[in-house]
């Protein structure tokens, strides 16, 4: 489900759209944080794509608690 | 007078967001009984390699009509709030447009586009600033937020671009309201679909999740597709906060 890149960075393998895959991950987090609201980009309220660690890049998102 | 504000990168991880620091500046600016402010939009940037960002690159803006005696304490105001209140390791910026003497609504409706293209760099930010006569200030770290901040400015003016902070709450017995109780909340302009069908006064949406409008055409418009649940098959329904992840 994550990617280690070289500089230690942990990125979500399956990109910005998997909706499924981000609300199972964010279920499994002891670390998830609801961003603020209008930052919320997924219907599941627990979901990475919800999370205030992510870090959106140009195909997935960081998850600076890594 | 009308003037439009936009402020980017004043957040870290663990921080208040830059979207709750823009409506408690737009709160404070009616609280001093310097003017009203509008709603606040959240403007999506460029999200490359090259671009620092704490998480989004979104800014945040609002158009507010002041009393012209007011203009300078309000950015006195502003520029010292966002010093006191920005995060650790932010780069904050501030943008405050007086609109009766912006030179060129199109550069800066057009500087907004490029910041969701390409890579933009502080010095053409301030040169475009100078040239347009729009405040344009940074308030700690890198001053990166300069760009965003200029950047959101033009994406607001232009009036196409972005979603609004917070969600509409309307009342409802059973979920849904008429096209005509929707228009009576005043931040919401218009009802109707992506592919530009507006509804009439008397069709009825059901309202689920979070209830939230997007900036098109200058307008807060509530989007809307067909209710596939409704019995009858001529219902509407509000788009989902995923089906609004692309404004």
């Amino acid at each position: 489900m994550w990617i280690m890149e070289t500089d230690g960075t942990k990125v979500f393998k399956p990109g910005r759209s998997d909706w499924a895959a981000a609300a199972r991950e964010a279920e499994q987090c002891d670390r998830f944080r609801p961003d603020d609201e209008d930052e919320w980009v997924a219907d599941e309220p627990r979901s990475c794509y919800n999370c205030r660690y992510r870090r959106w890049t140009v195909r997935s998102f960081a998850c600076m608690k890594g | 007078m009308r003037i439009l504000v936009c402020i980017d990168d004043t957040d870290n991880l663990e921080s208040l967001g830059t979207g709750q620091l823009t409506s408690v500046l737009a709160e404070q600016l009616e609280e001093a009984g310097w003017g009203r402010a509008s709603y606040v939009t959240r403007h999506q940037l460029l999200v490359h390699p090259d671009i620092p960002y704490t998480s989004h690159n979104s800014s945040m803006a609002f158009f507010a009509d002041i009393a012209p005696d007011c203009l300078e304490r309000f950015t006195a105001h502003a520029e010292s709030f966002l010093a006191r209140e920005s995060a650790v390791g932010s780069d904050p910026g501030l943008c405050v447009v007086d609109m009766a003497h912006l030179t060129s609504e199109r550069d800066l409706i057009d500087f907004g586009r490029q910041a969701k293209e390409r890579v933009l760099v502080k010095a053409e930010a301030y040169g475009l600033a100078e040239a347009l006569g729009v405040h344009l200030t940074e308030h700690g770290g890198t001053g990166q937020g300069v760009i965003g901040a200029l950047a959101g400015a033009g994406l607001r003016l232009g009036g196409n671009d972005g979603r609004l902070k917070g969600q509409l709450k309307i009342d409802s017995a059973d979920g849904t309201v008429t096209v005509a109780q929707l228009l009576a909340h005043p931040n919401v302009d218009a009802v109707r679909t992506e592919q530009g069908d507006v509804l009439g006064a008397g069709e009825r949406v059901r309202l689920h999740d979070k209830v939230k409008t997007v900036l098109l055409g200058g307008a807060s418009v509530l989007l809307v597709q067909r209710d596939g649940e409704c019995p009858e098959g001529g219902g509407w329904l509000n788009l989902s906060r995923r089906q609004l992840k692309q404004y």
